[in-house]
Formats: C-alpha cells, sequence, structure tokens
C-alpha cells in the first residue's frame, strides 16, 4: 500500500539547514493498524506529512499503491487526497461555520455527490462514530472528544484508502481519548488502514504494528 | 457526456458548488454587525457612483429639461444663421397644423428693440440712461400657453390675452430690480430701473431701414432660469405684425411639441419638408447652446472622475475584509486544501462573498436612488442659478454602474483569496 524508499527531509538551508528524516525506508500493507511513536523533535509527524503527501521530501521516493507520488502535481496530489486518504488532525480542524454534517459532507460534495448524498453518507459516518445526534451542531458547540470524533467522522465519510491521524488525542482527556482510539480500533477491524502519529504509549499499543523514530531515524518497527 | 463537459464540470462547475456552500454557510454564520457594515460601505460607494455623478449632470440636465419645457418644445424651427426669418414660414406652419403627431406648437417674432423705462427722454447727467435692449417677442397668448405654460412665468403682474396690443411683459433680468447682474457694473449693460407693473415703456423698433416706436404697459414681469425667457420681453404676434413692416407668418422660431412617441417621425417629416430650405429643423438637445452641452461633457468628467475614486475605495475596502478574512481563516483554507478542497472552490467561496457585499450594496444603493432620491430631487430640484438640478440617474446607466461595481468587486475578492490560497498547505495548516 505504502512504500518508502530512502526519504530524506530538510529544513532551512546552508548553515541552518536541518535533517529531520534521515534516509528512511519502510513499508505498510493494506489493512494495517500502524503507529509512529518517539520523543518530540524525532521527525513523527514530519514523516506523517511526507507519506500523507501534505509536504514534499526533499528526496527519496514514496509510492502509494505502486504509484510514485513525488512526480504528481499540486492538483494531482490535492485529487489524491480527496479521493483516497482521510486526515485527522490534533486540534480536530473543523471548519467553525460548517455545522458538524456540513463539515463532513463538504469532501463528499467536492468529490462530485450531489448535497442530497453527501448529507447521506456523512450521516452514516456520522452514525459509526456515535456523532449522528450532533450533526446540526456547530464545532463551537461540541467538546473537544465530540469535535475529534467528527474529524474522524470527516476523514472517513469517503472510504479512504488510508487514513492518517496526526496525535488525535493530545488535545483530550483520558475518557475521549479512549472513545477516539475504540473508534480507530473499529474501523481497522472494518478493514481499514490507519496510520496515527502519537507519543502516548498507551495508545500507540493499540495499533498492531510500532514504527519508533529517533532523531529522524527508525530505532525499531516492531508488531505488537 | 463529451470531454469538454467534463472538464466543464471538474474544473468550474463543481468548485463553484462548493465555493457556493463555503461561502453562504460564511456569510449566514459570520457576524451580522460586520456584514451590514460592508455592505453600508458598499451602498455607499454604489450612490457615489451613481448619486453625485448624477446630481452633477443632472443640474444640466434640469437646465435642458427646462429650456424645452419653456422655450423649445420637443422641436425647434429657427432660420439658418444669417438669415431673418424662416423661410417660408406660413407654409411651414400650414404644413405643422396638417401633421397629425403634433400635440401643438407656438410660432414666434423676434425683434430687436430699445425700451425706455422712463418716458423722459434726457437721462440725468452721469447715469446710464433707463433703459434696455434686447428682443421683443410676439407671441399668440393660447398656442404659447399650450406648448410652454408661458402663464407659470409670470411673478408680478398678469400673463398677455388676446387683443393685449398695447401691454408687454417685461424679463426679470432686463429689470435692475430683478435681475441677477444688477450688482455688478457690466459695460455696456443697460437695465431698466424702478419698472413695474402698470408702468409705461416705450419700445423703439429698428426694421429694413424704418424705426417705429410704440409705448406699452407693462402688464407682468416674467422669470425662469431659461434666458429665452428671462432676458426678452413679449408682446401680442398680431399687434406687432400692424406695426412692424413685416409680412405676415415671417416669424423667427417655431417651437412643436410632438404626440408621446412620434418625436422622430415628426422630426423627420418636418426635416423632409424644409429640406432644400434656409431653415434649421433642431430636436430640443441639438438646440441647446454648445457651451451647455460642454459644460456637460466637463460634468460627466468629473463625476466618472469622482466615481473612479469611489472605485478605487470599494476595491481596497473589499481587498482589505476578504484579504484579512482569508488571512485570519489561512489555518482552514490550508486544511481545505488538506482535506482535498481544490483551491479554486476556495476561491469561488471568496468571490461569491465579494460579490455577495456587491449585489447587496447595489441593490440597497438602486432602491434608494429609484425609491426615494430620484422621486425626492424630482419634486424638490435643486436651485441652482441657471437650472433645477435634478438627480440624473437612468436604469440603463445605473445598470452599467452596477456592472462595473461587481467587475471590481469579483476581482478585489478573487486577488486576496488567490494570494492566500497559493500558499503552502502544511504551512497553512501550522500557521508558519
Amino acid at each position: 500500500m505504502i512504500r518508502v524508499s530512502h526519504l530524506i527531509k530538510e529544513y532551512g538551508t546552508g548553515e541552518l539547514k536541518q535533517r529531520v528524516l534521515k534516509d528512511l525506508s519502510f513499508s505498510i500493507d493494506s489493512g494495517e493498524f500502524v503507529s509512529i511513536i518517539g520523543p518530540s523533535g524525532a521527525g513523527k509527524s514530519t514523516l506523517l506529512y511526507q507519506i500523507s503527501l501534505l509536504d514534499e521530501p526533499t528526496s527519496g521516493d514514496i509510492y502509494l499503491d505502486d504509484r510514485l507520488t513525488n512526480n504528481l502535481n499540486i492538483n494531482e496530489k490535492t485529487k489524491l487526497r480527496l479521493m483516497e486518504l482521510g486526515y485527522v488532525f490534533q486540534d480536530y480542524a473543523l471548519l467553525p461555520e460548517l455545522t458538524a454534517i456540513e463539515n463532513v459532507s463538504l469532501p463528499l460534495l467536492m468529490q462530485g455527490l450531489s448535497k442530497k448524498q453527501a448529507t447521506k453518507k456523512g450521516q452514516e459516518a456520522l452514525e459509526r462514530l456515535g456523532m449522528h445526534d450532533k450533526a446540526e451542531s456547530v464545532p463551537s458547540k461540541l467538546s473537544g472528544g465530540q469535535q475529534q470524533r467528527v474529524s474522524i467522522a470527516r476523514a472517513i465519510a469517503h472510504n479512504p484508502k488510508i487514513l492518517f491521524a496526526d496525535e488525535p488525542t493530545a488535545n483530550l482527556d483520558s475518557e475521549n481519548s479512549d472513545l477516539v482510539v475504540e473508534a480507530f480500533r473499529d474501523l481497522h477491524k472494518a478493514g481499514q488502514t490507519i496510520i496515527m502519529v502519537t507519543h502516548e504509549m498507551e495508545y500507540a499499543h493499540k495499533a498492531k504494528r510500532i514504527i519508533e523514530l529517533r532523531d529522524g531515524l527508525i530505532i525499531s518497527d516492531k508488531h505488537t | 457526456m463529451n470531454a469538454f463537459h467534463q472538464a466543464f464540470i471538474h474544473r468550474f462547475l463543481r468548485p463553484m458548488q462548493v465555493g457556493w456552500f463555503l461561502a453562504t454557510r460564511q456569510l449566514r454564520r459570520s457576524s451580522k454587525g460586520t456584514t451590514a457594515l460592508i455592505v453600508f460601505i458598499m451602498v455607499l460607494t454604489f450612490l457615489n457612483l451613481v448619486v453625485v455623478s448624477g446630481l452633477l449632470v443632472g443640474l444640466l440636465t434640469g437646465s435642458f429639461d427646462q429650456f424645452k419645457k419653456s422655450y423649445s418644445g420637443d422641436i425647434l424651427i429657427t432660420p439658418k444663421p444669417g438669415r431673418e426669418f424662416i423661410e417660408e414660414s406660413a407654409q411651414t406652419i400650414a404644413y405643422i397644423k396638417n401633421d397629425p403627431n403634433v400635440a401643438n406648437f407656438s410660432a414666434r417674432y423676434s425683434v430687436l428693440a430699445n425700451v425706455r423705462g422712463s418716458l423722459s427722454e434726457n437721462a440725468p447727467a452721469k447715469e446710464k440712461a433707463n433703459q434696455a435692449g434686447g428682443a421683443i417677442v410676439g407671441i399668440e397668448p393660447s398656442s404659447e400657453e399650450q406648448v410652454t405654460h408661458f402663464s407659470k412665468f409670470v411673478i408680478k403682474g398678469q400673463t398677455l390675452e388676446s387683443g393685449d396690443d398695447n401691454y408687454i411683459l417685461i424679463g426679470a433680468n432686463l429689470i435692475k430690480e430683478y435681475s441677477s447682474f444688477a450688482d455688478v457694473d457690466i459695460p455696456g449693460l443697460e437695465l431698466l430701473k424702478k419698472v413695474s407693473v402698470g408702468d409705461k415703456v416705450k419700445a423703439t423698433f429698428s426694421l429694413k431701414g424704418e424705426t417705429v416706436t410704440k409705448e406699452y404697459v407693462v402688464k407682468g414681469i416674467v422669470k425662469s432660469k431659461v434666458d429665452q425667457i428671462s432676458q426678452r420681453m413679449f408682446v401680442i404676434d398680431s399687434g406687432l405684425r400692424r406695426l412692424l413692416p413685416v409680412n405676415e407668418w415671417e416669424v423667427q422660431e417655431i417651437a412643436v411639441n410632438a404626440k408621446p412617441g412620434t418625436e422622430p417621425a415628426v422630426l423627420a417629416s418636418l426635416r423632409g419638408f424644409t429640406e432644400g430650405k434656409l431653415n434649421r429643423v433642431q430636436t430640443s438637445a441639438e438646440a441647446i447652446p454648445s457651451f451647455l452641452r460642454q459644460v456637460e461633457q466637463t460634468f460627466k468628467i468629473l463625476g466618472n472622475a469622482l466615481s473612479s475614486i469611489a472605485l478605487v475605495v470599494a476595491s481596497i475596502t473589499i481587498f482589505i475584509v476578504i484579504f484579512i478574512n482569508a488571512v485570519t481563516r489561512r489555518k482552514f483554507i490550508g486544511i481545505m486544501k488538506g482535506i482535498g478542497i481544490e483551491p479554486r472552490a476556495i476561491q469561488f467561496a471568496y468571490v461569491f462573498q465579494a460579490l455577495f457585499y456587491g449585489v447587496t450594496g447595489s441593490i440597497v444603493g438602486l432602491f434608494i436612488t429609484f425609491g426615494f432620491l430620484k422621486p425626492y430631487f424630482d419634486v424638490h430640484p435643486i436651485d441652482f442659478p441657471f437650472s433645477d438640478g435634478v438627480l440624473a440617474a437612468t436604469a440603463s446607466g445605473s445598470a452599467i454602474r452596477v456592472a462595473i461595481l461587481l467587475v471590481v468587486t469579483l476581482f478585489a475578492g478573487f486577488i486576496p483569496a488567490t494570494i492566500i490560497v497559493r500558499r503552502n498547505t502544511l504551512d497553512s495548516i501550522l500557521g508558519r
């Protein structure tokens, strides 16, 4: 599903140049639930941004379904993110002026579904996350945990091939964090490929595979 | 569906639909006060575009309108320059009478004369004589009343009636007590002094080498913002004809009013009839002195210049509003791009919002202009020295200005949205 080969990411230029990811190579199969862990500054989120096509690597190759993504232009990457990838951000990243159902429906509308179809699929996604009764609420009326579950619903509503989550529990209390991670486990059981960045070992171990980074290098890659 | 249609849907229609979806929600859930303020600014901009230039031009439009209603009628027939009277006046008048599209007309004689206010021949030494020179116009009162409603110009005394051969109406600008020029000493300008209704004046005509003098009783004083009323004197045409060595129907002016909607037909008919004759057949607009048309052009340029400034202010306002909106929402724009929303859809969202401000401002502005300001100025015109200024705002002119405003608004929304949308997606999401 994902194959990363000799991935290098550098920030800055000249003396300020900093290599954040140092020649990483690994692959993730379809249906896997992978946690990427490591201390702060290890390069976890940077790695997630590269493989989720939100950022451009300095060098190295990233393949999605054996398709090299390096040569895709901005529009092609945008379309790929829309059609095949899903994102859950640390701070939920819901659009404040849209209701929960509108937030979830938005990518579906962009895919070309009618408003009715998008709303129906959005409702189904909210229902999977137990948020269907909050469909008409704007984010400011929802708790952090509820917002994150809406965010997950948005990420999975279009049945993406891969779900990326960047520290999805970082802003949540333990009760809501449990709910979110349980939601990921349920999705995984249903066959969803999930790649989650976290610094919380308790939740990292809910995944079936843990890739540990330190100083831009993979120091361990093991199945739980 | 062919490839072109599919490409159009993918590139424009779908982003437009998503842009509309985003724009309507952003507007619906944004601060009502901020939205009202932006719309208010757009209303002021629209009024600046339409009303300021409309009032400037309206000063002249009012003047032209009065020229038409008070003097020329729809069509004015005069001799060609250098000629004394309308060639074949009698036949021309007969032709006009028989034209079924003519509503009414007034044929006028116009003769230069000197009028003395004091019947004493010798003015006191070192004082200007109590006299004024100008045109004495012979009119048929009932015809003139039909064409220009002449009696409404009488500010003192009474209007002329048939048989008033010994009476005269004097234009206010020829009498010192009424004239706008009385307080300045213009060399050569002579005005009648202390002449009022009931006084006697003596008119001296010089025509075809003959000098004729006649005493008139002042029956009234006429005043209008049209010089052809305030700077001339009026007597009964038949009396003038008997007095002077003129052939009957050698008139100098014929003012013609056409029936509604028939002015072009009457004009064409009269031009056809007078072809080959030494006469001029002009519409009211053509008969207006050229300097007034030049003033109108100047006012139009001034109005457009002021409108341009208003447009620049409006575009900057919209630009700033959209730019600030987009900058403060940069993170969300990044997130939208991150989850696959096309940049074009986000641009459309901002363009639609900008257009909403422009359209709403224009609609409110149109309502204020045509529902309140124009009717108000029609009833209460601005009292300008040479005209009653109205608001010159037409539907077509306003439509053009609305279109210009919307185009400017469109760009003012598109450019800042594009600037923000083009920024790196991840930088936007992470706020760096």
